[in-house]
C-alpha cells in the first residue's frame, strides 16, 4: 500500500508540469501530403521551443469543413485556429460573435510583415480577427502546343475582343478552346466576376454590394454579362461541360484536350494529378495569360481576382494560439511553403523563395494590383455568392439574359439586407 | 429534420406486407416468461415507454420542432435567432424561380415509380416466385442494387453516363451515333436519373411482392388449375388480388421515397444543369443549407413534412385500412 502511495505521489509529481500545458487545436483543410508535412514539422518545432504549448493538428476535407463549421464553432469541440477565405462568411462569423479579436496579441512587426492587403482582408469594423497566409490569382492557364498550333499567342489575348478572336481561331483549328467545370458552378463565376472587376471596378462593386443606386443591376454589371454571352455564343467549352466538375475539367486540360483553362494558380498541381496519365502538362508546356482587359471599363487593367486566405480564431482561443500563428506567419516559416511550391505566401519576403516562375509572376501581379478582388462567391457570403455562381452557369447555358443575371444578384443583395 | 432523411430509413421499417405472413402466436415458453415478468402491463409500460418516448422526443420530435421554428426567422445558423420574419420564408419558397421545377421533378419521380418501377417489380416477382437456384440467382441480382449505398450507386452511374469515358459514349460509338452528355443535358438528365431510380429500387419492391406471392395458399391456385382456369386468369384474378396489401404498401413507400429523393441526385447531377434536376429535398439542401439560409430551408422542410403527413394519413385511412378478405 505504501509503495502504491509513493508511486501515485511520484506519478502526480511527474504530471504536474503538464497541467500548465496549453493545447491549441489547429484545424486545416490541406490535402497535398508535402504541404501537410511542412505544417506538421512546423507544429513540432514550435512545441519543442515552447514546452508549455501543445499544438494539436486536425484535418477536415474541404467540403466537409464548410458543411460542419457553423455547428462546430458553436460546440465544445470548436478548434482554436481554423482556415478561412475571409469575405462575407467571415463577416457573418464576426457578427455572430464566434470569433476572437486578436489585435491586442499581434505585434506590430507581424502586422507589417503581412502588409495592408493581408491585414485588411481579416479586419472587420477596425478589429483584426485573423492572420493572412497565402494569396492566389485566377489566370488563363494555356497549353503552349495547342495555342501554337492555332497560331495564337498570349499577346493576342490581351483585350476581350482579341480574346474572342483567339477563341474562334483555336476553334477553327479543330481544338477545344476552353475547359470548364460548370457543374461546380464556381469555375464559371470566375468569368462573370472578372468581367465585373474590369467593367465596374472596385468603387462600383462596393457601392453595389451595399445596395446603393441600381446595385448589381447597374450598367457595368449588365455589360459584364453581355461580354460573357459573346464568348458563350462561340461555344468555346468542351462537350458536356455542364456535367463536368472542377476536377474533371482540370484533368481534361491536363490531358491536352483544351487550349485554355481559367483557374487559380493551384491548378498548376491539380491539372497534373487529375490528368489521365497523372503527369499533366509540365512547366515548359504551360503558359499563363492574365484575364483580358475591356474597352472603357472603370476597373484598373492591373486589378486581379483571387483570394487572400488565412487563419482565424475561435472566441475561446487562448493567447498561445495567436502567438503560435504569429510565429507560423513569419518569413522564416512561410519561406518553406514557397520553396516547396505549396502556395504563394503573403508574408513579405517569403515569396522570394518561390521556385515556380508562374507563382512568381502571380505574386508580382497581386502586389502591383490596385484592387485584388476576393472571389465573389466568398466575398459576398454564402447566399449572394451562391446566386452569383448560379447566374454564371445559367449564362453559359443561355438560360438567362445578362440583364436578368444582374437583376438576380441585385435581388439577392436586397433580400440579405 | 426527418424529412431530409432518405429512402432506406423508411424502407427499412419492418413491415408485414400481407396478413398471412405475420407469424401466428408467440410460443408457449415465451408466453410464460412474458406473463411472469410483465403479467402486469403497467409494469411494462413504466419500464419501456419512458426510454422510447424520451429517445423519440429527443431525436425525432425536438429536431422537427426546431426546424419548424427556423422557418419563421431569417437565420444563417450563427448565434441566436433574432430576425423574426413571419411567413416571409414560405412566400420566398413558393415564389422561388426553381421551386416549381423541383416540385415537378418530384412528381415525375412519383409517376415513374408508380407506373414503371412497380409494374416492372410485379412482373419480375410473378416470374420469379418459384424457389430454385436459378431463380434465386436472378432474384439476388435484381435485389443487389438496392443493397448498394445511394452515393456509391450515384457515383457509379455518373461514370456510366460520363460523356468522355463512360459506357454511354462507348455504346454510341458501337452504334455509330454520337450520344449526348446525358447529365449535362437539360432534357436527358431527368430520364437518366429516373433510370437509376428504377434500377436501384425495383428489386426491393419485387422482394415484397415475392414474399406476398409465396404466402398465397397453394391449394387456392391448385383448385383454380383443376377448374381449368388459364395462367393469365390465375394471375389476374387470384394472385394479384391476393397481394393487394403488399401492393398498397409498396405504393406508399414508392411515393414517400420519391418525395424524399436526395442522395442519388447529388452525386449524379448535383441538381444541374442550371437547376433542372432538383427534387424538393435537393432544392432544400442547395438553397437552404449550403446558402446558409436555414429559415428558408426550414420552410421547405415544413412544406414537405405537411405534404408527407397529409398523404400518409389520407392513404392509411382511405386505402390501407380496408381489410382484404
Amino acid at each position: 500500500m505504501k509503495r502504491f502511495v509513493i508511486g501515485a505521489g511520484l506519478l502526480a509529481l511527474t504530471t504536474v508540469p503538464s497541467l500548465a500545458e496549453v493545447t491549441v487545436d489547429w484545424l486545416h483543410i490541406e490535402t497535398v501530403p508535402e504541404t501537410v508535412a511542412i505544417m506538421e514539422a512546423a507544429a513540432k518545432e514550435y512545441e519543442a521551443a515552447n514546452p508549455d504549448v501543445k499544438v494539436n493538428v486536425q484535418f477536415l476535407e474541404n467540403e466537409a469543413f464548410k458543411a460542419k463549421l457553423t455547428t462546430l464553432l458553436q460546440s465544445d469541440a470548436a478548434p482554436d485556429i481554423f482556415y478561412s477565405w475571409g469575405g462575407g462568411v467571415m463577416s457573418d462569423q464576426v457578427e455572430a460573435g464566434v470569433l476572437r479579436p486578436i489585435g491586442n496579441v499581434v505585434s506590430d512587426g507581424a502586422r507589417q510583415a503581412l502588409g495592408d492587403a493581408g491585414i485588411n482582408a481579416f479586419t472587420r469594423d477596425g478589429e483584426l480577427y485573423g492572420l493572412a497566409q497565402n494569396v492566389s490569382q485566377v489566370v488563363f492557364w494555356g497549353n503552349r502546343e495547342l495555342l501554337d498550333k492555332a497560331g495564337v499567342g498570349p499577346d493576342d489575348m490581351k483585350t476581350w475582343d482579341g480574346f474572342l478572336v483567339s477563341v474562334q481561331k483555336i476553334k477553327d483549328a479543330g481544338i477545344t478552346p476552353i475547359s470548364i467545370g460548370a457543374q461546380d458552378k464556381w469555375p464559371a463565376h470566375f468569368y462573370w466576376s472578372y468581367l465585373v472587376v474590369r467593367h465596374a471596378g472596385q468603387d462600383a462593386f462596393n457601392a453595389a454590394r451595399s445596395g446603393e443606386g441600381d446595385g448589381f443591376a447597374a450598367e457595368p454589371f449588365v455589360k459584364a454579362g453581355e461580354d460573357f454571352l459573346e464568348l458563350i455564343a462561340l461555344e468555346p467549352f468542351q462537350e458536356g461541360y455542364l456535367a463536368a466538375n472542377y476536377g474533371t475539367a482540370s484533368g481534361h486540360f491536363g490531358d491536352g484536350k483544351a487550349a485554355l483553362h481559367l483557374m487559380g494558380n493551384w491548378d498548376y498541381t491539380v491539372q497534373r494529378s487529375n490528368s489521365a496519365s497523372g503527369d499533366g502538362l509540365s512547366q515548359d508546356q504551360l503558359l499563363i495569360v492574365p484575364f483580358p482587359t475591356v474597352d472603357g471599363g472603370s476597373g484598373d487593367d492591373g486589378d486581379t481576382l483571387g483570394g487572400i486566405n488565412g487563419w482565424i480564431f475561435h472566441r475561446d482561443a487562448p493567447d498561445e494560439a495567436v502567438k503560435f500563428m504569429e510565429w507560423y506567419s513569419s518569413k522564416d516559416v512561410q519561406s518553406r511553403f514557397a520553396a516547396g511550391n505549396s502556395y504563394i505566401p503573403i508574408t513579405q519576403g517569403a515569396a522570394d523563395e518561390l521556385a515556380n516562375p508562374f507563382f512568381k509572376d502571380i505574386s508580382n501581379n497581386i502586389n502591383q494590383a490596385k484592387w485584388h478582388a476576393i472571389f465573389f462567391d466568398q466575398e459576398l457570403g454564402a447566399d449572394v455568392g451562391g446566386v452569383v455562381n448560379d447566374v454564371s452557369v445559367e449564362l453559359t447555358d443561355n438560360a438567362i439574359s445578362a440583364q436578368e443575371a444582374a437583376e438576380l444578384v441585385k435581388e439577392a443583395v436586397d433580400d440579405a439586407q | 429534420m426527418t424529412t431530409i432523411g432518405n429512402r432506406p430509413q423508411h424502407l427499412t421499417r419492418p413491415v408485414s406486407p400481407t396478413g398471412p405472413t405475420v407469424s401466428a402466436r408467440p410460443e408457449r415458453g415465451t408466453d410464460t416468461l412474458k406473463r411472469r415478468f410483465f403479467g402486469n402491463s403497467s409494469v411494462a409500460l413504466v419500464l419501456f415507454i419512458p426510454v422510447t418516448l424520451g429517445l423519440f422526443s429527443l431525436l425525432v420530435v425536438m429536431p422537427m420542432i426546431e426546424a419548424a421554428s427556423f422557418s419563421f426567422y431569417n437565420w444563417n445558423g450563427f448565434g441566436p435567432m433574432t430576425k423574426f420574419v413571419g411567413l416571409d420564408n414560405y412566400e420566398d419558397v413558393v415564389t422561388h424561380r426553381h421551386f416549381s421545377k423541383a416540385v415537378r421533378n418530384s412528381f415525375l419521380v412519383i409517376a415513374v415509380s408508380l407506373f414503371v418501377q412497380l409494374p416492372l417489380a410485379l412482373w419480375a416477382a410473378l416470374a420469379l416466385t418459384e424457389n430454385n437456384w436459378g431463380v434465386n440467382v436472378i432474384r439476388t441480382l435484381f435485389f443487389l442494387p438496392y443493397m448498394l449505398a445511394e452515393v456509391a450507386a450515384g457515383l457509379m452511374w455518373r461514370f456510366v453516363y460520363d460523356g468522355n469515358y463512360g459506357l454511354v459514349p462507348a455504346v454510341g460509338d458501337t452504334l455509330g451515333v454520337s450520344l449526348p452528355f446525358v447529365l449535362g443535358d437539360k432534357f436527358w438528365v431527368m430520364p437518366a436519373i429516373m433510370l437509376v431510380i428504377v434500377w436501384k429500387y425495383f428489386g426491393f419492391h419485387m422482394m415484397i411482392y415475392i414474399a406476398a406471392l409465396q404466402a398465397i395458399p397453394k391449394d387456392v391456385i391448385e383448385a383454380a388449375r383443376l377448374d381449368g382456369v388459364s395462367r393469365w386468369q390465375i394471375t389476374r384474378y387470384i394472385r394479384i388480388p391476393m397481394i393487394r396489401s403488399a401492393i398498397l404498401i409498396t405504393v406508399f413507400f414508392a411515393i414517400i421515397g420519391a418525395l424524399q429523393l436526395f442522395d442519388l441526385i447529388i452525386p449524379l447531377s448535383g441538381g444541374g444543369p442550371s437547376h433542372s434536376s432538383h427534387t424538393i429535398v435537393s432544392f432544400l439542401y442547395q438553397f437552404g443549407i449550403t446558402r446558409m439560409k436555414l429559415g428558408f430551408g426550414g420552410a421547405v422542410s415544413v412544406i414537405l413534412f405537411i405534404v408527407c403527413v397529409a398523404f400518409t394519413i389520407g392513404y392509411r385511412r382511405f386505402l390501407m385500412s380496408r381489410r382484404w378478405d
